[in-house]
């Protein structure tokens, strides 16, 4: 039963981690329609800030996350103003080899800074929690902590907040926003920097349990893309869905059949319901 | 039509042009160099390439090697491959046409087996930086294996394993060629001294984001040795999440990881307790070693593992056979290595290797390193 409740702990990490970076791509394409490959680029960046913050200015570890969040939020913030602002009228594959650009420089500039050694960051969450034989480190339940908290309060802004709400206008009708007044500009460099800050944070809560290297964004961002096709584009419940049924199928088909299929388990059940859904589970329109 | 002719004319002459530029350099030697410089694999691939840059380094500002009476300076061209054969063989053809180099250094078997369909006919010779044995088996006369190759540790690690930890056998190695073809040849040594394999759940430690799922599946079983092994980062986190899963037992760990690496990420050699692998370069304390450790932190401000060490020697080796044999002809290199192995200074041998064997392997006396009490101990191989 034990072995049962592991591989619930073990996918409720990953979901956390897979929902977290899905979000903020999902975030980006329901508002500008843009599949932001360097989304993965930019959750890297973010580990990669916390590392600079944890280990070279020794910080403490919330204060490297929050610093690391603020910097990749300004970078997305950066992306947006310099690189897809100025393409908003161009055809969209313009967008997409645009994309695929930040992500090699932003590689290559990490990678030109740090090298390309794998790193460890530790976190001051270190414990094991052992309930009679099912063992939960610390810093895998703050995953799953944190990763609630911050889904809810990403919900109680755009729903409660007079600022949410105008994400939401432009993600449901572009011209219907315009119409009523709503700075298309401020929209997208907000959805830029809260979709780099969310990157960021779940690069932070997850580095410590694994490794920092310039690569180590490839992971999440095809598992990103899978879910919120899955999810369905643009929707936020369709993320968070979506990040914990991969990261089920992950645990328990990893588990219980082999760790080898495991990912054409996640992907196998991706063609399963896209053809029973081909909008997705969740289509537009349920923000 | 005619302005593709034209722009192909143009290529032509562009590229002879670049020919003939680098051929009439007179007083320089290219060695090349083939392997991922970027990717998920760039880290070791910069490890194998430093080493080399460190010998051509050395070489080169003590005025270079003396050829046919002319001071000739040594050129590491490197071009990145990302891990891929079709574009190794590419790299290799583009090395030696438009560098003319005698040497291409490769780092990984796949490349290597691409670049021996047309090495003899091309004329290069293949320093091949891989253990795996089929490397030489196949009668490439103009292929030289650097490391060991891994069929040697077979025996003395599962004996160790055996003897110390116990008879089941949990594996959980990695998924890629090499260690599948590792994993296959510890599972038939192990059944054959009687020990029982309980379970089996290879692992993607390149492109998992988290190994804790593949871990309990393999700790299920309750075994008491468990085979790890991929790149040393990935197999710290494997071993770290073993032990918290609760697992006393010991490893069993794949050559590609080395020890010293993997305690780093998993906590420190107490984590690796009842572990068998190959010797760390660190844990070598003759004087070659050593030195070769210092100069090369002072260089790169960081600790070499073997690949730098390895590929250092082996560059340090050719240039001796060049410069002992007047010659840049790789056949020519080629028969005269053996005896450069012999004669080049003992400070330019982190490792003891003296001599290359006829199929082109680097002899060297292999032991194996086990940790315990939290400390590496070093035991010759039977």
């Amino acid at each position: 039963m034990n072995l049962f409740f592991q591989q619930i702990i073990n996918g409720l990490t990953l979901g956390s981690i897979y929902g977290l970076v899905a979000l903020g791509l999902t975030l980006v394409y329901g508002i500008l329609h843009i599949p932001n490959f360097a989304h993965g680029a930019l959750y890297m960046v973010g580990a990669f800030m916390s590392y600079f913050f944890m280990v070279d200015l020794g910080v403490h570890y919330w204060v490297a996350m929050a610093g690391s969040a603020a910097v990749v939020a300004i970078l997305g913030i950066l992306c947006e103003r310099l690189v897809f602002h100025p393409l908003r009228n161009s055809p969209p594959i313009h967008d997409k080899i645009a994309a695929i650009g930040v992500l090699l420089f932003l590689e290559a500039t990490i990678q030109m800074f740090w090298g390309s050694d794998f790193r460890r960051m530790s976190s001051p969450f270190t414990g094991i929690m052992n309930f009679d034989g099912l063992i939960i480190p610390e810093q895998r339940l703050l995953i799953i902590v944190g990763a609630f908290t911050l889904v809810i309060g990403l919900q109680l802004f755009l729903r409660k907040t007079m600022t949410g709400a105008t994400i939401i206008a432009m993600a449901q009708s572009r011209e219907g926003a315009f119409l009523v007044g709503i700075d298309s500009n401020r929209v997208a460099m907000m959805t830029f920097g809260i979709s780099g800050a969310l990157a960021a944070v779940a690069a932070s809560l997850y580095a410590p349990i694994n490794l920092v290297y310039p690569a180590m964004g490839h992971l999440v961002i095809m598992k990103a893309f899978v879910i919120i096709i899955l999810g369905g584009m643009g929707s936020v419940p369709g993320a968070i869905v979506g990040g914990m049924i991969i990261g089920f199928a992950e645990a328990f088909g990893g588990f219980y059949i082999s760790t080898a299929y495991k990912d054409i388990i996640a992907f196998g059940l991706l063609v399963l319901i896209l053809s029973a859904r081909p909008q997705g589970l969740f289509a537009k329109g349920a923000h | 039509m005619k302005i593709v002719k034209k722009l192909g004319q143009a290529v032509a002459t562009a590229t002879l042009g670049m020919t003939i530029a680098t051929g009439a350099l007179a007083g320089e030697v290219t060695i090349g160099f083939t392997g991922p410089l970027s990717g998920g694999a760039a880290l070791y691939g910069e490890n194998t390439l430093s080493g080399l840059r460190m010998a051509a380094d050395e070489i080169n500002a003590a005025g270079g090697f003396d050829l046919n009476g002319e001071k000739t300076t040594i050129n590491v061209v490197a071009l990145d491959d990302r891990y891929s054969p079709a574009q190794a063989a590419t790299n290799a053809k583009r090395l030696k046409q438009e560098n003319n180099a005698p040497v291409i250094f490769v780092p990984h078997s796949g490349g290597v087996f691409a670049l021996q369909e047309f090495n003899v006919k091309d004329d290069f010779l293949v320093m091949a930086y891989t253990s795996v044995p089929t490397v030489t088996k196949k009668g490439n006369p103009l292929t030289v294996r650097i490391p060991p190759t891994f069929d040697s540790y077979m025996d003395p690690f599962t004996s160790y394993a055996l003897e110390h930890e116990g008879k089941k056998l949990g594996m959980a190695g990695a998924t890629h060629e090499y260690a599948k073809i590792w994993a296959s040849m510890i599972k038939k040594e192990w059944l054959a001294k009687g020990g029982e394999v309980v379970s089996e759940n290879p692992m993607d430690y390149n492109k998992s984001a988290d190994f804790f799922t593949g871990v309990s599946r393999v700790l299920a079983e309750k075994p008491d040795v468990m085979f790890v092994g991929g790149a040393s980062e990935p197999t710290g986190l494997v071993v770290q999440q073993a032990r918290q899963m609760g697992f006393e037992g010991g490893f069993i760990i794949m050559d590609q990881a080395k020890i010293d690496e993997v305690s780093k990420v998993a906590g420190g050699l107490d984590m690796l307790n009842g572990a068998v692998g190959v010797v760390p370069l660190s844990a070598f304390q003759d004087e070659a070693a050593q030195s070769f450790i210092k100069r090369y932190q002072e260089k790169f401000d960081r600790t070499p593992g073997s690949e730098a060490a390895y590929n250092y020697l082996a560059l340090n080796a050719i240039v001796t056979a060049m410069d002992e044999t007047e010659s840049t002809d790789p056949k020519t290199i080629r028969a005269a290595l053996g005896d450069a192995l012999k004669s080049m200074p003992a400070m330019k041998r982190p490792y003891d290797v003296t001599d290359v064997t006829e199929d082109g392997g680097f002899v060297s006396t292999p032991d194996m390193a086990v940790v315990e009490d939290g400390k590496i101990k070093m035991v010759p191989m039977q």
